[in-house]
């Protein structure tokens, strides 16, 4: 089912959380949804489930989500690992969630144990640690087979089996031919995860494409090297232009080089290398250089001399 | 509209609260309406059968029903899970409808409940014990039925009252003080201080939500449209909350 946002826009009194965005979410595919903090992904999809009012629409394969007799089986979404009664067991609250398509205790007890909530299912889940909220919310999510899921954070709090579990079972959700939104800080994961990205900063449209056309815009293009007389080779490299960075003990990294031309420098000045290659592009690195100047909030943070300074992201110290 | 309901109705049974507040009413309701026919004498009994079954239509009782009513919102917006009803019921109008529903229905067989303890009780301690004669009431009379039908209507309006107010303040605890301060403290209040400024302003007080209620429910003689004051207030405050609901964020 394909997901069409066409011109949202949320006003909150003077701030402009989200402003006239488009994209579109495609199925079979896995996308990220990536912002600074306050940047509008959370505004942007309690929109798109017309949770808040605000201009603009979403369709979902065309229609609006109001126009679906049963909603529980076109969108199912998971907003936040809290979202819950305390005193309401988890089956309790899976059941009543599972109530507007009559979900069988069967699928319940299924959706249960994959998550892996099997063994605290009748408990009441005030008690939960934030990992386990985060896998009953996804249960509730996924509970009718919806054919798009939308997904706000939800590797939050979660060990690292549980997110790698996370990212296997959400690629294999999207492989079935449904479409996958998923809104992130954890860029890394991201990486992995995420076919098509779209990326937002102060409610606007940043980007909305492939992964890999996205980290094409890689500023910066880095080649590293080892060699046993790598203090040699800086300074040769250095004599023709290139920005040289130490990366620990016998080895550097050549800024905006491709291994060809320092391979060629090294060859010409009888360095021999131990170790070259170019360094892929990192979304963390495309994310901040796009999204620098979409910053809400700045960070303060000491340093060695100064009482403190303030560093945007993508600006180095 | 069936899922809605489905959906409400499982939401409510699901929390153990609802269960301990049900038995809680039931338990208030047979003390309140039974220690007077137990204390009765068989040769002048005061309780009488009309007294006896108004016994519901008390505004403590109905407080106790209120908590159900603030919680069908209240602790939606308390933890979030509006968020994951409205994404399931992205047409408002259709959650509110079965949540109105589902709580009058609770009310009515929670009423009904409550007279079946009243009469029971009233039959285990003797059925002398309840005047019959004194005002013309027995447990069959057709007048009974009036008063019944009054108390059962006061009952779901005070708790449409308590769940529209919670609607409008997204605040469980106000949804419950709220009508129980303005029925027992603050109305009464008022018309006390209408009849002392003057004797013009002091019809006033019949305008005033609760005490048109209760003056219905005794069927006072000097107030007459008591009853369409209190519906009046009671549909104003459910559609002024309605209103809202469908036009505030989630």
């Amino acid at each position: 089912m394909r997901v069409e946002v066409n011109n949202v826009d949320k006003h909150f009194r003077k701030l402009h959380a989200v402003n006239d965005l488009s994209f579109t979410v495609e199925p079979g595919r896995v996308t990220g949804f990536l912002g600074p903090n306050g940047s509008g992904k959370s505004t942007t999809m309690r929109l798109m489930l017309g949770l808040d009012n605000g201009t603009g629409e979403t369709l979902f394969d065309g229609l609006p989500l109001a126009k679906y007799k049963s909603v529980t089986g076109v969108v199912g979404a998971h907003l936040d690992a809290k979202f819950f009664h305390p005193k309401r067991s988890a089956r309790g609250h899976l059941r009543m969630l599972g109530a507007e398509a009559n979900i069988s205790k069967a699928r319940i007890d299924e959706v249960i144990q994959l998550v892996g909530l099997s063994d605290v299912a009748r408990k009441r889940p005030g008690g939960f640690s934030l990992g386990m909220g985060q896998r009953l919310g996804l249960a509730g999510a996924i509970l009718a087979q919806p054919k798009v899921l939308m997904l706000d954070e939800p590797a939050n709090g979660l060990d690292p089996q549980s997110i790698h579990w996370l990212r296997d079972f959400l690629k294999h959700y999207a492989s079935l031919g449904n479409t996958v939104l998923v809104s992130s800080h954890l860029l890394g994961e991201m990486q992995l995860l995420a076919d098509d990205v779209v990326v937002i900063a102060r409610g606007t449209l940043v980007a909305a494409e492939s992964m890999q056309a996205f980290l094409s815009r890689a500023n910066s293009k880095s080649v590293f090297v080892r060699s046993n007389d790598v203090v040699r080779l800086a300074s040769v490299l250095s004599m023709n232009g290139f920005r040289v960075e130490i990366e620990g003990e016998n080895a550097i990294k050549v800024i905006d080089a491709t291994p060809e031309r320092v391979g060629e420098i090294a060859f010409q000045s009888g360095v021999q290398l131990s170790e070259l290659f170019a360094e892929a592009a990192n979304l963390e690195t495309v994310f901040m250089d796009l999204t620098a100047s979409g910053m809400d909030y700045e960070i303060g943070t000491p340093i060695a001399g100064h009482d403190s300074a303030v560093i945007r992201s993508g600006e180095s110290l | 509209m069936m899922p809605a309901l489905r959906y409400e109705w499982r939401r409510l049974i699901s929390i153990r609260s609802t269960w301990i507040i049900s038995a809680l009413y039931l338990a208030l309701v047979g003390v309140v309406g039974l220690i007077p026919v137990f204390l009765n004498s068989t040769e002048t009994p005061v309780q009488s059968w009309e007294g006896l079954f108004s016994t519901p239509g008390n505004v403590l009782n109905a407080m106790i029903l209120s908590v159900i009513a603030a919680q069908t919102f209240g602790h939606e917006y308390r933890y979030g899970v509006i968020r994951l009803t409205l994404s399931e019921f992205p047409v408002r109008e259709n959650i509110l409808l079965a949540k109105t529903l589902i709580l009058s229905t609770y009310v009515i067989a929670m009423t009904f409940l409550a007279w079946a303890v009243l009469g029971v009780g009233a039959l285990i301690a003797g059925s002398e014990k309840v005047n019959s004669d004194a005002s013309g009431y027995t447990i069959s009379s057709s007048d009974n039925s009036t008063q019944m039908w009054q108390v059962l209507v006061f009952g779901i309006g005070y708790c449409i009252f308590a769940m529209s107010i919670t609607m409008l303040s997204r605040n469980l605890a106000l949804g419950v003080t709220l009508p129980l301060l303005l029925a027992t403290i603050l109305e009464p209040l008022i018309g006390g201080l209408l009849g002392m400024i003057s004797e013009s302003v002091e019809p006033v007080r019949k305008y005033l939500p609760f005490s048109s209620a209760q003056a219905w429910v005794v069927n006072a003689d000097d107030w007459p449209q008591a009853g369409l004051v209190f519906a009046a207030w009671v549909v104003g405050i459910y559609f002024l909350a309605t209103f809202f609901f469908i036009k505030r964020d989630a």
